[in-house]
């Protein structure tokens, strides 16, 4: 079975740091990211299965992140993760296609689960 | 992000209720909501089951049903352990997209909260006290102080229902976590409130990591377009802040080993500073 490609996008690079290690723990590829803008030039040239995407960020923010992976790629799977999050945000984002949305501060194992989730469905069981 | 609301049967809870439908609209938290009876058999106290349901009622109609993520799916057949080495399988109502429990527990009732806080992995407890300096629950009971003496995570202890327009946040300590700034973060954007930041010092010393730590804040808060407003305060007139100048205004603590507070105050000043604060409290971890 091919190992899931994962994307972080955060500009806190603490998110990054902790949640690479604990996602490769899980046995998927991880790319991290700090700049929103590395993270919109590299899904241009990567299709990943799991994007994990912080919302309030310089520049690109996550929305606008969220909408362009979701136009290239519909199967990938988009998960928000926000220290700022509003009703609106939230709401946004389900009709934009998150697979979940998950306020700031979160567990690790609340991650690992919902990406377990999020491979489950991609893998169709 | 998890939020566990512990209330009982008195209007202080409802306060306490009301904030975390508050916090749950914005973050979509997973919500559990929790109340203690004093009966052996929490089913055979009807006043804290009673209330229980109301709150849940509150909190589920707070949505409208298209928008709640809280609004129950189909039952779902899942085994259920009911005794050590015994499951049974029981029909679960599974949220749509986030979980929401209501709980009975039996017991003393700040153990019976930090041992739920701990079980099911809260980031975040909210409740309610009366108003006034003792900071209780009714019949005399000090849980709440006890709870945030005690718990391994955040605690947001309500006093009234009240607007909140400035956090104030007081900074003690070089080392916070990643997890209170998040939390004071979602704050700053549920209340819509402006943040003000307090260095504490100690007869004008400020310890290098404290000051850092207050310039790299201000800095994170600038980038992100948070008003911040950052001053320096000796430690002895902290007190006073408390009794004098905090009306509308979310006190937020850090609690840390290192605490500069822990040191110049004797055991169970938190306790004693969040009894006196006339408003809400967010005490960090």
């Amino acid at each position: 079975m091919n190992k899931l490609k994962i994307m972080v996008l955060d500009d806190e690079p603490i998110v990054c740091k902790r949640l690479k290690p604990a996602l490769e723990k899980q046995g998927y590829e991880v790319d991290t990211f700090t700049q929103s803008s590395d993270a919109m030039e590299q899904i241009k040239n990567v299709e990943y299965d799991v994007i994990i995407t912080d919302l309030k960020m310089k520049g690109i923010d996550g929305m606008q992140l969220l909408t362009e992976a979701k136009q290239r790629s519909p199967k990938t799977e988009v998960i928000v993760i926000t220290g700022f999050a509003t009703m609106e945000t939230a709401k946004e984002s389900f009709h934009k296609g998150v697979f979940d949305f998950i306020a700031k501060p979160f567990k690790l194992s609340e991650i690992q689960e919902v990406v377990s989730r999020a491979e489950a469905k991609i893998r169709g069981e | 992000m998890r939020i566990l609301f512990a209330g009982d049967e008195h209007p202080y809870s409802e306060y306490a209720l009301k904030e975390t439908v508050k916090l749950a609209m914005n973050t979509w938290a997973d919500v559990t909501l929790l109340g203690i009876s004093q009966a052996t058999n929490p089913v055979e106290d009807t006043q804290v089951g009673k209330a229980l349901r109301g709150y849940r009622d509150t909190f589920l109609n707070s949505w409208s049903r298209e928008d709640s993520p809280y609004i129950q799916g189909e039952g779902k057949y899942e085994w259920v352990p009911v005794k050590t080495g015994v499951v049974e399988e029981m029909k679960v109502l599974m949220g749509r997209k986030k979980d929401f429990k209501v709980r009975l527990r039996s017991g003393s009732p700040a153990r019976e909260i930090l041992t739920e806080s701990q079980e099911d992995g809260s980031d975040l407890i909210v409740l309610g006290c009366a108003k006034g300096a003792k900071c209780e629950w009714a019949n005399s009971l000090p849980a709440p102080q006890q709870v945030v003496d005690d718990a391994d995570c955040s605690v947001l202890l309500v006093k009234e229902q009240q607007p909140v327009t400035r956090i104030v946040a007081c900074l003690d300590q070089g080392y916070i976590s990643q997890e209170s700034l998040e939390m004071i973060n979602q704050m700053i954007t549920i209340y819509n409130a402006r943040l003000d930041l307090i260095g504490l010092s100690q007869n004008g010393d400020m310890e290098k990591s404290v000051y850092t730590r207050l310039i790299e804040i201000g800095d994170y808060y600038n980038d992100r377009q948070v008003e911040i407003n950052t001053r320096l305060m000796d430690i002895s007139d902290f007190e006073q802040l408390i009794a004098q100048e905090i009306k509308q205004d979310l006190l937020a603590l850090w609690l840390g080993k290192k605490s500069l507070l822990s040191r110049f105050f004797s055991r169970g000043w938190v306790g004693r500073f969040v009894s006196k604060c006339p408003t809400s409290v967010l005490v960090m971890r």
